[in-house]
């Protein structure tokens, strides 16, 4: 605590920055919609590892599996996703990488 | 416990050359028959996907033959087809998966889904299942609702790459 106190007047974690910050994200959050997990939205219970239609959206063009901070998949789900995706790799049905 | 090892559901996927005859797939598919077989188990469906481009070469191979098989047996049958297909030379690639769990998972949660529904509807007076009048309705809403578009509301070119690595002054707080 008087850890942070004491950068105050520093370059970082200052009051000052904090509300640079807070304007950033008011910035932001104007562009951002709500996310919202599909698979709860649209009730899809067992995610297919075949079913490559539906896990493409979750692997970017470089072939990584898309984090949640941005897919806003739910934590359950995006567990799911995560095997469905590894194994449907296994099967060449979609990429490990692509570049 | 019972000492003989329970039936199980699995899926058995295989990828067979791209120059596969349908004899040629009719064999293999007449040897997992018999190991199937031999273990007291049962071949509940084929699916055979056909040619197919694969995601990545796998040995100088840019296309394959797929097989799906859902079978049902002990635990001791997949690791003899394991073995087996691992050393078919006409089988490139294989997985099996076990399924049972999974699929009695998604079951239960929509049952439950399915039972919380009902519930909520009767305490608001209405009657269980929705009426024809409430299904067009709704139906009529999906469509003009485009954030359900194939690329899941745009997120995709929001991404903003990985995040940096972490500043070290900061420490935790």
């Amino acid at each position: 605590m008087s850890d942070y106190e004491s950068k105050g007047g520093g370059g970082r974690g200052g009051a000052k920055d904090k509300d640079k910050k807070d304007g950033d994200k008011g910035r932001r959050t104007f562009f951002r919609r709500k996310r919202v997990c599909k698979f709860c939205v649209e009730k899809i219970d067992y995610v297919n590892y075949k079913d490559v239609k539906l896990l493409m959206p979750y692997i970017p063009e470089r072939g990584k599996i898309q984090p949640r901070r941005i897919s806003g998949t739910c934590a359950t789900h995006q567990r799911a996703v995560q095997t469905a995706i590894k194994r449907a790799r296994q099967l060449a049905l979609v990429p490990y990488v692509t570049d | 416990m019972s000492t003989a090892s329970p039936t199980r559901q699995y899926e058995l996927v295989y990828i067979a050359l791209p120059d596969t005859t349908e004899e040629g797939l009719a064999e293999l598919h007449t040897q997992i028959v018999t190991v199937v077989d031999r273990f007291g188990g049962s071949v509940e469906r084929t699916e055979a996907w056909g040619r197919r481009k694969l995601a990545y070469e796998i040995g100088r191979q840019r296309e394959g033959v797929y097989v799906l098989e859902v079978l049902n047996g002990p635990g001791t049958m997949t690791a003899e087809l394991d073995r087996r297909l691992r050393v078919t030379d006409t089988v490139m690639r294989h997985l099996i998966v076990r399924v049972d769990e999974e699929l009695a998972m998604a079951e239960r949660s929509k049952v439950r889904r399915k039972s919380l529904t009902v519930a909520r509807r009767l305490r608001r007076g209405l009657p269980a299942e929705p009426t024809e009048l409430e299904v067009a309705r709704r139906k009529e809403h999906e469509e003009d609702d485009m954030d359900n578009g194939p690329d899941m509301g745009g997120f995709r070119d929001r991404d903003r790459g990985d995040r940096g690595d972490r500043d070290r002054e900061r420490g935790d707080r």
